[in-house]
Parts: structure tokens; sequence; C-alpha cells
């Protein structure tokens, strides 16, 4: 039971941190459909950059810097070339995933699972004083930095949207971008501003996946950005309902797992849970719009 | 938009790719100029090695009508993959079991099958639109990625061929297969069938009442509901043939060269399909060169790792900058204006 709950946090960090990523740009009004491509590329270079600087903190930091480049790159084809927004992000996922697989093999010489040295891989602890009280302090027990840091983002993001100026900027661009304008608001500034927050969020998650892991295998992500994407949707703008779904996604995929060790059904067939939870979340959110839509 | 620019954008990602390649090869080669000739100029040297390259570029061909066609409408087919991986479980598991019959009806029947597999993900990524409004774009990827998953369990452990070393389904039946017409390569009869399709979908597209309708519905959807169009039979429609091109790009591949289905053999066919279509803007005729760079690519970085020492992922990071390219059919028009108005941006 325990493990179920602690794979639960560590499968929906990842998803969490994309999905804020990209809550950002949903409200802004341009979607990034690129988080998995992002995801991957900072899942190579965090531990690339640590590996290479010896310092997890100033890995993190180095790709959180390129995966920022990559998330605006995706806005700035949208804006000066004028090509549509889903397809940046699309050729982004594609993009990232060659480009990873090209760096793997040309800079640390390993097609298959890539360890990386050089550096201590975050580890798992219980957070001081928090993790004392009763019943609530199994939330602050062995978790990793990236855990708690999500935590902590999660309050951040909601008070940013909720309860700043720059939340409410946000919010009118993505509602009517002429009338913000108006208003006196830069709608293009505040997409470039999304687009960077996204950034920096797709790179912690893939931080957080490699980095306690010390390794890196081709196509990580595995499907993960795609379903923070629909954490995105699902959440209706809300970080509090994003949160919510990337947790019961990330619920899917630590019952995916927990499955496939203790079970000898095929691991293949576990591995579809946390899509087919996916897409039924996305079903039955879809059909209840279309009904309120009608009414 | 102009055709001339659109000629200039495809010439721009042709050379911007060479260009990049040549960059990639100078960095990475410790002996560049054997390096580039084994890239560039080996792919083309003799009938095994370019016979192998246009049977490489007739999955992309499939998989490029197959985005093509779901482009057309404004539709996302992002599950290509899952649908290519299916449809050739399907078809190969169809074909070892077929009865002792003739050639002609025995292959038809196994590419029916293979086609069948892929619209039935397709089609039921059009039911979810269609009846919930569930956005085509998440659905068709995500039953996509769980298609490929269930596949490779019914590969692993049903279909297993125990003598061999790979993971992979027995042979076809020799009497099944394609007939290569260009040996020692393994290119089949298989490259007329993919032109036949390309004619095939320039005819329904271009000429076609049917390719006019799914315009109309692409530009807007609203106006066309008004104007009387079928937008629900469009969108079904549509999605079951992008699905059907889709299952039948592995099916196609395993009768033409593979002869037998091996796990992963179609990585990758789904996404360099999708560029294929955006490169080709959609327009049936210009896949067949963009399928063909693609082939190029895979097998210059295949005979440079072979013949020299690139690393063959080289081929994916050139396919991924096409990707970026492709998206910027503005960048000439963008161009343009700067040099016109010295730096105005607005």
């Amino acid at each position: 039971m325990e493990t179920l709950f602690h794979e639960t946090i560590s499968s929906s960090t990842i998803i969490t941190l994309g999905a804020l990523g990209g809550l950002m740009t949903s409200l802004s009004g341009k979607l990034n459909i690129g988080l998995e491509g992002l995801i991957l590329i900072s899942a190579f270079l965090s531990p690339y950059f640590a590996h290479i600087t010896g310092s997890v903190l100033a890995g993190t930091v180095l790709s959180l810097t390129i995966t920022v480049c990559f998330s605006v790159f995706i806005y700035l084809l949208h804006d000066l070339f004028k090509a549509d927004i889903f397809i940046t992000g699309l050729a982004t996922n594609l993009f990232a995933a060659g480009f990873t697989a090209f760096l793997s093999s040309t800079l640390m010489h390993s097609k298959g699972t890539v360890r990386f040295s050089g550096f201590e891989t975050v580890t798992s602890y219980d957070l001081p004083l928090l993790s004392e009280i009763p019943f609530i302090g199994v939330l602050f027990q062995q978790q990793n930095t990236f855990d708690y840091l999500t935590v902590l983002l999660i309050v951040l993001m909601y008070v940013l949207i909720k309860k700043t100026t720059f939340g409410l900027h946000i919010k009118a661009t993505g509602l009517n971008e002429r009338t913000a304008e108006s208003a006196g608001i830069n709608p293009r500034r505040m997409h470039y501003t999304a687009y960077v927050i996204c950034g920096l969020f797709c790179g912690l998650a893939g931080s957080a996946m490699t980095l306690p892991l010390g390794a890196f295998v081709g196509g990580m992500a595995g499907g993960r950005g795609w379903i923070a994407l629909v954490a995105v949707v699902l959440g209706r703008n809300n970080p509090l309902g994003v949160f919510a779904a990337s947790i019961i996604f990330g619920f899917s995929a630590a019952l995916s797992n927990l499955f496939q060790v203790n079970t000898s059904i095929s691991p293949k067939l576990l591995m579809t849970i946390p899509f087919m939870i996916t897409l039924l979340a996305l079903i039955l959110y879809s059909a209840k719009k279309q009904k309120e839509k009608e009414e | 938009m102009k055709p001339k620019r659109i000629l200039m954008h495809r010439f721009l990602i042709i050379g911007f790719s060479i260009l990049t390649g040549i960059v990639i090869i100078l960095l990475t080669s410790s002996n560049p100029e054997e390096a580039i000739s084994a890239f560039f100029l080996t792919p083309f040297s003799g009938s095994y090695f370019f016979g192998n390259m246009l049977a490489a570029s007739i999955p992309l061909i499939f998989t490029g009508l197959a985005a093509s066609v779901a482009f057309r409408a404004g539709l996302f087919n992002l599950g290509i993959e899952g649908q290519v991986y299916f449809g050739a479980l399907t078809g190969t598991i169809t074909a070892r079991h077929l009865p002792e019959m003739a050639k002609f009806p025995a292959i038809l029947i196994t590419m029916i099958s293979a086609a069948s597999a892929g619209t039935l993900l397709t089609a039921f990524s059009a039911f979810l639109k269609i009846r919930w409004g569930v956005t085509e774009l998440i659905s068709t990827l995500l039953i996509g990625y769980s298609m490929i998953h269930i596949t490779d369990f019914f590969l692993e452990d049903v279909f297993l061929d125990q003598d061999l070393g790979l993971i992979g389904t027995e042979k076809i039946q020799e009497s099944l297969l394609f007939e290569k017409v260009l040996p020692p390569s393994g290119l089949s009869t298989a490259v007329f069938l993919a032109f036949g399709f390309i004619i095939a979908l320039y005819i329904l597209q271009e000429k076609g009442n049917f390719g006019l309708k799914v315009r109309f519905y692409a530009e807007n959807p609203i106006f066309s509901r008004y104007i009387g169009l079928n937008c629900n039979r469009i969108a079904l429609l549509t999605m079951i043939l992008s699905g059907a091109l889709a299952g039948l790009a592995g099916i196609v591949d395993i009768l033409g060269v593979q002869e037998r289905m091996i796990r992963g053999f179609s990585s990758q066919y789904g996404w360099n399909g999708i560029a294929v279509a955006l490169i080709s803007k959609n327009n049936p005729l210009w896949i067949i060169p963009a399928a063909f760079l693609f082939a190029f690519l895979e097998a210059g970085a295949a005979s440079g790792s072979i013949f020299a020492d690139l690393t063959p992922e080289i081929s994916r990071i050139i396919q991924g900058v096409i990707f970026y390219l492709v998206t910027a059919y503005g960048l000439i028009d963008f161009l343009k204006e700067r040099r016109r108005n010295g730096n105005a941006l607005s």
C-alpha cells in the first residue's frame, strides 16, 4: 500500500510539473503541444550536464536554460513565421526524439540505456518537522526534492494565477487578445512569458525523471508529456484541477507498475493502463462539456 | 499561398537538410571526406543500395498519404505508428493462416485485413469525435501508443517464432510475397502499388466531388454544415481512409521486404510520414520526393555508419531539423519582408 502511494507521488510529480507548464500556455490562449519533447530534452540534458559539471544543481540549471530556449522557439515559429502552433509543438516532440537519440549516441556512445556518473543522484528523504505530523506526515516522508518542490510549485502557481495581476493579465490574454491589448496588456509578451515558464516546468519534469536514476533511456518520457497535456485540458485552466487530474494519471501509472511487479499479467498489456485511463478521462470530460454546451 | 513560394520552400528544406548533414558530419567525423562520400554517394552506387533506398521510401509513401489525407480535412491523425504496427501484425497473421489459393486474391485479402485493422483504430477515434467531441489529436495518439504495446504483447506471447533469434513471427509463405524487381536489393512490385495509390489519391483529392467537400470542411466546418455538407460523414470517411493507408504501410513493407514481422520494424514510419505530408503540403504527387528524401537520409546514415565513422542516429537529427523547417512556410515571406523593409517585423 505504501509503495503504491509513493509510486503515485513520483509518477504524478513528472506529469504535474509538465501539466503546470502547459497550464500557463493554455491560460494565455496558445496551448503548447510540445510538452513531451521538452520533457525528453531535459531528461537527457540534466544528467548529462550534471555528469559534466559534477553538480546536480548546475546540471539542472543548464538543462532548464536549453529547455526554455526550445519552448520559446515553439512560440517564436508561430509568432514570426505564422506556423500553426500545434504543428510547431508536434515538430518539437519529433525533433526531441531524434535529438536525444543523436546526443545519446554521439556524446555518451550508447544507444540503449545511458548511465551517467560523476554526481550524486537525487535521493529520497523525510522532510523535517512536517513529516512528524501524525497522519498527514506520511505525505512528507521519503520523497525527493523534486516531489517536495512540486507541492510548493502548485501552491505558487495557484497564488500566481488567482491572486496576482500577472495571473489576471495572462487569463485576459487567453480570453480575448484584442480586448486585453486595448487594456494595456502586451499579448506577445504574455505568450512568450508563458512559454518561458512552460519551459522551466517541463525542464524540471525532465530532471525529475532522470536525476534520481542517473540514467536515461531513449523515449523515456513514454507519453507522459501527452498525458500531462490531457491533464491541462481536464483541469479547465485551474491549477488545482490540473493537479487533481495529474494525480489520477500518476496513480494509473503507479497501478500499472504495481501489477507489472506483482502479477504475471503481461507487462506490455499493463503499460496501456495509463493511456486507457487518460483516454477514458478525456471521453468523460468531452461528453460532459458537450452536454453543457447543449444546455 | 503562391505556388512558387511553396516550391522555393521545398527546395529550402532539401537544401537546408543537406547543409545540416554536412555540418554534422564535419563536426562528428574524424575523416569528413570519407564520411560525406559514404553518406551522400554510396546510397546511389549500384542497384543494391539504390534499390533498397527506393524500397525504404514505400512505407513512407503510405504513411505520408495517411497523414496527408487527415491533414487535408483539418484533422490530426497522430496514431499512425500504432495503426501501421497493428495493421502489419493483423495482415501477417491473416497471410499465414490463409488456405491454398491464387496469389492475387491472397495478397488482396491480406492487404484488406491490414487496412481494416488500421481503420478500426481511426474509425474509433472518429466515433469519439463525432459522438462526444473528443479531439482526435489526442485520442489517435493515446490509442496509437496503446496499440503498439498490445501488438508487442501478441508478438511476444502469442505469435512468436521460437526458433528465430529475435522477436518476430514466422515467415510468410513464399507464394504470398511481392516479386523482387531489382535484385539483389529488396525493391519489389510494391513500388508500383505505392505509385498507384498516389495517383488514385491525387485523383480523389483534386478531381473528385469528395475532395471538394473535404476542402470546404477543412476551411470552415461551420459554414460547411450550413451549406448542407454532412460533416460527420466527411470526418469519418477521412479517418477511415487515413487508417486504411496506415495499415497498408506496414503490411506492404512486410510482403515486399521483410517477409515476416519483426518487433519494432516500423519504428518512425508514422512520424516520418507526418513530416512527409507536411513537406508535400498535402499534395500527393510531392509525397514521392519527400518520402524519397527521408529514405535517402536513413540510407545515408546507415552507409555512413558502415563505411565511415558516423553514427546511424545522424539521420534522426537531420530529420528533426526538417520537422522544424516544414513548420515555417512563412519563412520565405518573412525573409523577403526583412530584405525589403530593412528590419520591420510587424
